[in-house]
């Protein structure tokens, strides 16, 4: 049977096309592993405003055994994540530069420069992401995602004289030139699988009353590639398309719930008022913009850097960033901890679907390396050392996860970058204050 | 390596880079240092050790302790200092095994590398204003001129680096900026009176430099200052304690009496509060 291209896409009417998972039909019969080897995806999410490492670090070093709090929502993936403690971002730090650490640290995050104190002359640097995406970024249909659930501004002063770019961005396209997260889920959508041109709430409406399902407009190629696929592959296909239809859904949904709640709103439709419903629509369509290989690469800042959001779902109706300032009170702290728990309970939730997914005999979560992290430590000292970090997945074949690392203090956090630049093919010797690379990843 | 904001320019930045504990001069030089610290002559930026041995580490770190508890209040939690680098871990030994109990130092994941703690530092400091204090194998130093960036940064923010010892030529030739060196003879010229651990150190019961000054050798003893002697120059250059001769310095009797006065009042001094000059509370949360 001829092998079917990685890169295959079922077309439709218009602009629609939605890119296939993974199947075992894109393996050449008799090959060798490389050829149809899934590739490593690499995405990070981002919390902002720190998280105590009280309530973050295992009480245990070497293989994963005890979850501190925060951690405890990912147990059923002890076997999939690896927690790196003592990362350090000196870039994000005052370094002469006085307030602004959060400004600092969520620019440093990725670009490993201490980023020039501004509010219109922005300057930071090309993150990581970016370097790889403008090298492998040809194999994809993107070459990265940029997402995020809250704010997109780019302008003004965010944080003691920074820029609310540096804020509200993880990846840099260039020094001056941050590549602002896409937020709506709706956007997302239609940026993935071509759908709609309309931008006004009337129009969308419309269309939306009209709207049948991107798959429909697909059928015929899906009923043609169907005859050419095994039981296996026919199983997968009907899984993805249906989580593609579950995400349509979803969408749906939320766009009836919004026009009934504010109807000829201005926002973007697509965003849910629920914090848990909007990070599951985004993380299900990266999940299948994972899957069908149409990008390698995402950032997803769950909540910008300094996010003064409350969290009402689960009763704290305080904003995120004066909470962390808790002068140590223990009402405050509790409160924190709680929202610092439910960010990684809507984690846990991504990791579960990314493992349900087989690619070959690994799963999608195997085959990714998912950073989730802050560019803060203590977020009422503004401490930007011991980042709390982990990693989930194995990156291909390469990391032994189950494993609480701790490395010597000040290990700079641009050594798991340089690291993650090997994994992702585009090896180089040094990024930001880099040491090194960061060492026993890959060691059980 | 918080930095309270609206401080202004900050003291001259010491790195102090040493043998830590293989004699007692390194401790009574690290006492010196926090002693110019009190008096806001100088920081004590960072600490790092050239010999391995994690004792080493965890004696630094409970005298860093000391100094540290004289901030109290909500300051208090910001005044946790830099890591404690440690070239390696090891078996040598201090003598100061009964020191180590308070120690938050448990393994050597709890130090830093010595190199990149260096360089982090130096970021933190202003132009030509760092001074380098040496005393023991130039090790970390040189780590820190093969680092990308390493020797510029050294270029950019040392103006001087201060040696107790002799020290491999090879390492001078390779270093970028002025050097002093304070041989060993240079240790004897005034030696560190007993007395002064005695009396000057009483303040505090359980002093941690007089305690292991005690554990170090049988007293009464007079040390020799040679390490001291490094510090002081590094952080008091114009104060006339020395002549010079080329890069080394030279014992100058007329000034043994104030030279003693400075290495005693200085390694004795009481530990003072960090003070900020604007409330700790960032700036950032006000939005």
């Amino acid at each position: 049977m001829k092998t079917l291209p990685r890169r295959t896409f079922l077309r439709g009417l218009g602009t629609a096309a939605i890119g296939l998972p993974f199947l075992d039909a894109m393996v050449p019969a008799f090959a060798s592993t490389a050829p149809g080897k899934a590739p490593v995806r690499m995405a990070f999410v981002y919390v902002p405003n720190g998280i105590d490492t009280r309530i973050w670090s295992p009480p245990c070093e070497g293989k994963l055994t005890e979850f501190s709090r925060v951690l405890n929502p990912l147990k059923p993936f002890k076997d999939d994540i690896t927690v790196l403690g003592n990362l350090t971002h000196n870039a994000g730090r005052a370094l002469l530069d006085g307030a602004g650490d959060h400004g600092r640290c969520a620019a440093a995050y990725l670009t490993g420069l201490q980023p020039k104190k501004s509010m219109v002359d922005i300057k930071a640097g090309v993150s990581f992401d970016q370097i790889i995406a403008n090298r492998i970024g040809k194999e994809t249909r993107f070459p990265s995602l940029e997402l995020g659930m809250e704010d997109a501004r780019q302008a003004g002063d965010c944080d003691s004289g920074y820029s609310c770019a540096y804020t509200n961005n993880l990846a840099w396209g260039s020094e001056t030139q941050p590549l602002p997260p896409t937020l709506d889920p709706r956007a997302l959508f239609e940026r993935l699988f071509g759908t709609s041109s309309a931008t006004t709430p009337e129009a969308r409406a419309r269309e939306n009353r009209n709207r049948r399902s991107i798959l429909d407009f697909v059928a015929a190629d899906t009923k043609k590639l169907e005859t050419d696929l095994g039981p296996s592959d026919k199983r997968k296909l009907d899984e993805y398309l249906n989580s593609v239809r579950e995400i349509e859904r979803q969408l749906e949904r939320t766009e009836k719930d919004n026009a009934q709640l504010n109807p000829g709103m201005e926002k973007p439709s697509g965003v849910p008022a629920d914090f848990a419903e909007h990070f599951r629509l985004m993380t299900n369509m990266m999940t299948v913009a994972f899957q069908a290989d149409q990008t390698r690469i995402i950032t997803f800042m769950v909540t910008h850097e300094g996010s003064q959001r409350s969290y009402r779902e689960i009763g704290i109706p305080d904003g995120h960033h004066p909470l962390t300032h808790h002068r140590n009170l223990p009402e405050l702290m509790e409160k924190v901890a709680q929202i610092n728990v439910y960010h990684m309970q809507q984690f846990a939730g991504w990791l579960e679907k990314l493992k349900s997914i087989k690619e070959g005999d690994a799963t999608l979560l195997d085959n990714s390396m998912i950073v989730y992290g802050a560019g803060l430590s203590d977020g009422n000292r503004h401490t930007h050392e011991d980042l709390p970090t982990l990693i989930a997945g194995r990156g291909g074949s390469y990391f032994k996860p189950g494993r609480r690392i701790v490395y010597r203090r000040e290990t700079p956090m641009c050594n798991l970058f340089l690291t993650m630049m090997d994994r992702m093919g585009v090896p180089t010797d040094h990024f930001g204050d880099s040491t090194g690379h960061l060492e026993g990843l890959d060691l059980a | 390596m918080f930095q309270f904001p609206g401080q202004g320019k900050p003291a001259q930045g010491i790195l102090f880079d040493s043998d830590f504990g293989a004699t007692i001069d390194t401790v009574l030089a690290l006492a010196l240092l926090h002693g110019l610290e009190a008096k806001r002559e100088a920081r004590v930026a960072s600490i790092s050790i050239n010999r391995p041995g994690l004792k080493a580490a965890q004696l630094c770190d409970v005298i860093e302790k000391f100094y540290a508890s004289a901030t109290t209040g909500p300051l208090a939690q910001f005044v946790v200092g830099t890591p404690v680098g440690l070239i390696a871990n090891g078996d040598a030994p201090v003598p100061y095994a009964n020191l180590l109990a308070a120690t938050r130092i448990k393994s050597v994941n709890d130090t830093a590398e010595p190199a990149t703690l260096l360089r982090n530092v130096l970021t933190a400091q202003y132009d030509k204003t760092a001074v380098v204090v040496l005393s023991g194998p130039p090790t970390n130093l040189a780590a820190i001129l093969n680092l990308n960036g390493g020797r510029a940064l050294v270029e950019q923010k040392v103006k001087l680096l201060s040696i107790a010892g002799d020290v491999d030529p090879s390492f001078l030739s390779k270093w970028p900026t002025p050097i002093a060196i304070a041989r060993k003879e240079i240790g004897t010229q005034v030696l560190f009176p007993a007395s002064s651990i005695e009396t000057d150190f009483a303040y505090a019961p359980n002093h941690p430099i007089a305690d292991a000054y005690r554990a170090y050798h049988a007293m009464p003893y007079d040390a020799p200052t040679c390490a001291m002697a490094a510090a002081l120059y590094g952080a008091r250059p114009k104060e006339g304690y020395f002549q010079l001769s080329g890069r080394y310095l030279v014992p100058d009797p007329t000034q043994s009496e104030k030279l003693l006065a400075a290495y005693t009042q200085l390694a004795s001094a009481k530990p003072v509060p960090r003070v900020p000059r604007k409330p700790v509370v960032d700036a950032d949360a006000k939005q």
